[in-house]
């Protein structure tokens, strides 16, 4: 219930009344409610980022005081050939494999979106191999990659081309092209449901107008579904991208690199320098994280420039 | 009970608490073997013998497989938090240097464990871990089969084109002539090459080889050496599917499925393959045989081989109980637990044991492996044991899969080698 105020009180028992709040800008809430999340960030990312920075420019060993050895590490890498192996290989599947993914997928989306026959299950079947983690998948591909007992050879050898069959994850030649076969498996299910979803929502009008225009099937694709969903298209890629510049699971479970660093992708090869190398030094490691950090947000933005939109598309 | 009572039982309870506390004492140890029951087993009755010897003292280990193992250490030890005892292999020079595990030079009963594993175990005028485990590399052979081919092997082993002529002949009759793999492992694939390597050299020029102090990859000697193996790989030795198999497979590959003629394999063997056969064993009745082998042309040591110091425990140099550690240590230090480990284990020991004292249906395995050992000298470590960095990536990428595997050559492998020190 509101307290009616004195207007003849004295104007010092005024200013007793704490100040109306200031609703239009709650500083106070922002900051209660900010605060959380901003510790939570700054110990858990910003923090563990700050520090590989700092890493990388240090001789970071246990029982003596980090060592300032510059750009040293910086230099090192340079020359550093497994880790050049390693970058090819990265760079060769983020970019190959959100191509893959994001053309089988539209593919996949647009059958569905044509309703053809058991589309319902068709849609859980390709959307199924997300559902499972790398682990998971990974250990699947290398039974069915297996040289002696494989379902690929002995389908090859059953159809009688048996010549074909060879070490799939065992060579250089087929190794990472397999792997990102693998990739391909696993997330194109993901895209073609993201791309049916977008397909799904495009403006009827704009479709029937293209009817009404004897717009042929491909020219609708090409000329108008394409170019509306070519936001949802992009981000896709961007995430196959990001993800394929990350990937460790999949090539820790099944080819560690091998053969002849085939499949040694960056993240694998900064875990065996951190970990395998019977070194403490986390600073060489660090340098690798820092380098590749810069190259993903390089590669980022240089998708985004070349995706650009130039001319909104309105509808 | 009133106030006063209550509080001075409160301040009696807590006391005893306390002096309870201050007696008792707990070593922690972390190791790996988690899925080696035989192994785990040893090292849990150890410690519970331990603990009854010593009231008030609790050992609480913990279990791992090695690499969760290795990367727990690590940050572990950065941080002040790893364990009085731990894990760790001869190769793991980087606890030495950083001054993280203590010295037992002065502190272990060095009487009870052979000289070889000191020597394995030495750094810098110190001795830092207690050798539990130890291999060689041996070529073990399925005796029915070579029968079946009419190939005999003497103990000492076949030299030069007398085994590749062995490897034809297994291989010309659809047979595996070597199971092998390197799946899961960096170092099996390369035990051909580097026996033949050590044998082709002597201790002491292998050894000045794989630190790069000295003999060079580009040495006319490890050129022949290297295309002795490469003939014995061309005619078929190993499986196609040799990238892929993972080392139990190689063993079950061995001795079941499909079967093989040979596999050079650690001296661990035992532990997976005297297993029941519905448990991954070896069929009852195999005939194993144990050989020395391949010896290459102008072998300049001809009985060299390697033993590898495996599975050993040292004290972390930040432990509040040091001596406790050592003492524990201490315990299994001694000829009946040699022999215990021996008998559970099925393999060698850095702990001074007698094989001979060893009974029942595992004694003629013993009398084998002692016999494919005589005379012999060792190398110690394994390639991967002695090399560091760069040198040790690229030989596992060469010469443990790459070479054997076929997918490059003599060259590729002196080249790769010679610029990766």
């Amino acid at each position: 219930m509101a307290i009616p105020r004195d207007m003849n009180a004295p104007a010092t028992a005024l200013t007793d009344v704490p100040p109306a709040r200031d609703h239009a800008n709650p500083r106070s809430a922002i900051a209660a409610f900010l605060t959380p999340a901003l510790l939570i960030y700054a110990a858990f990312t910003a923090l563990p980022v700050a520090r590989t920075f700092f890493n990388s420019v240090h001789l970071v060993v246990p029982n003596r005081p980090d060592e300032w050895v510059g750009f040293t590490h910086y230099a090192e890498l340079w020359t550093d050939k497994i880790f050049w192996k390693a970058v090819h290989n990265t760079l060769t599947w983020a970019v190959a494999a959100p191509i893959l993914e994001v053309t089988i997928a539209t593919l996949l989306a647009l059958c569905l979106y044509a309703k053809v026959p058991f589309a319902r299950f068709l849609r859980v079947a390709w959307f199924t191999p997300v559902l499972m983690s790398y682990v998971v998948v990974g250990i699947l591909w290398m039974w069915i990659l297996n040289y002696d007992w494989g379902a690929l050879n002995e389908i090859l050898r059953g159809i009688g081309l048996g010549g074909l069959a060879q070490p799939w994850l065992g060579h250089p030649a087929t190794a990472l092209p397999s792997l990102i076969g693998v990739t391909t498996w696993m997330w194109t299910g993901f895209n073609m449901v993201v791309i049916l979803a977008a397909m799904s929502s495009l403006p009827s009008e704009v479709l029937e107008a293209a009817e009404l225009d004897n717009c042929g099937w491909f020219a609708k694709l090409w000329f108008v579904i394409l170019p509306l969903i070519r936001p949802t298209l992009l981000n896709l890629v961007i995430l196959s991208f990001i993800g394929k510049m990350k990937i460790f699971d999949l090539v820790w479970v099944t080819t560690r690199g091998n053969p002849l660093w085939s499949t040694e992708t960056v993240s694998t090869y900064v875990y065996k320098r951190a970990f395998q190398w019977s070194e403490f030094d986390l600073g060489y490691p660090s340098t690798i994280a820092v380098v590749w950090f810069v190259i993903v947000l390089a590669g980022v933005l240089l998708l985004t420039a070349i995706f650009r939109q130039r001319d909104r598309i309105e509808y | 009970m009133t106030g006063k009572t209550l509080a001075a039982a409160t301040i009696a309870a807590l006391a005893a608490a306390a002096a309870t506390g201050a007696s008792a004492q707990e070593l922690t140890l972390w190791s790996h073997w988690a899925d080696q029951t035989a192994k785990v087993k040893f090292v849990e009755d150890a410690a519970r013998a331990f603990e009854a010897a010593h009231p008030g003292v609790t050992i609480k280990i913990s279990w791992y497989q090695k690499e969760p193992l290795y990367a727990a250490l690590k940050t572990a030890l950065s941080a002040g938090q790893a364990p009085d005892i731990f894990y760790a292999e001869t190769d793991q020079t980087e606890y030495m240097k950083t001054g993280l595990i203590l010295d037992l030079k002065d502190k272990l009963n060095w009487d009870a464990i052979e000289p070889w594993a000191q020597e394995v175990w030495g750094y810098d005028g110190g001795v830092y871990g207690f050798p539990l485990e130890a291999w060689t590399v041996e070529t073990y052979t399925n005796e029915g089969m070579l029968e079946e081919l009419g190939i005999a092997i003497p103990v000492d082993g076949l030299e030069g084109e007398a085994f590749v002529e062995a490897v034809k002949t297994i291989a010309g009759a659809g047979m595996t002539p070597m199971a092998q793999g390197v799946g899961d492992r960096p170092y099996p694939g390369a035990f051909l090459t580097h026996e033949i390597l050590v044998k082709r050299l002597g201790k002491a020029d292998y050894e000045s080889l794989l630190k790069g102090e000295g003999v060079e990859w580009s040495d006319p000697r490890v050129r022949e050496a290297l295309e002795y193996a490469k003939e014995i790989i061309d005619a078929g030795a190993f499986p196609a599917s040799f990238s892929s198999i993972k080392l139990g497979e190689a063993h079950r590959y061995f001795h079941t499925d499909p079967g093989a003629a040979m596999l050079q394999m650690g001296s661990f063997y035992p532990s997976r393959a005297f297993a029941a056969p519905d448990a991954g064993g070896q069929p009852e009745n195999f005939a194993l045989g144990i050989v020395n082998g391949p010896i290459p042309p102008d072998a300049a040591c001809p009985q060299c081989k390697t033993i590898a110091v495996g599975g050993s425990f040292v004290v972390n140099a930040a432990s509040e109980h040091p001596d406790l550690a050592v003492d524990f240590l201490n315990s299994m230090a001694t000829p009946e637990m040699g022999n215990a480990w021996l008998e559970a284990n099925l393999v060698q020991t850095g702990i001074k044991a007698d094989p001979s004292a060893i009974t029942g249906d595992k004694a003629d395995y013993f009398k084998k492996l002692a016999a494919a050992n005589e005379g012999v000298t060792y190398t110690y470590g394994i390639p991967v044991q002695q090399m560091h960095g760069t040198a040790r990536e690229t030989f596992t990428q060469t010469v443990n899969q790459a070479f054997p595997a076929g997918l490059i050559g003599v060259d590729e492998v002196i080249d790769m080698m010679g610029s990766s020190y």
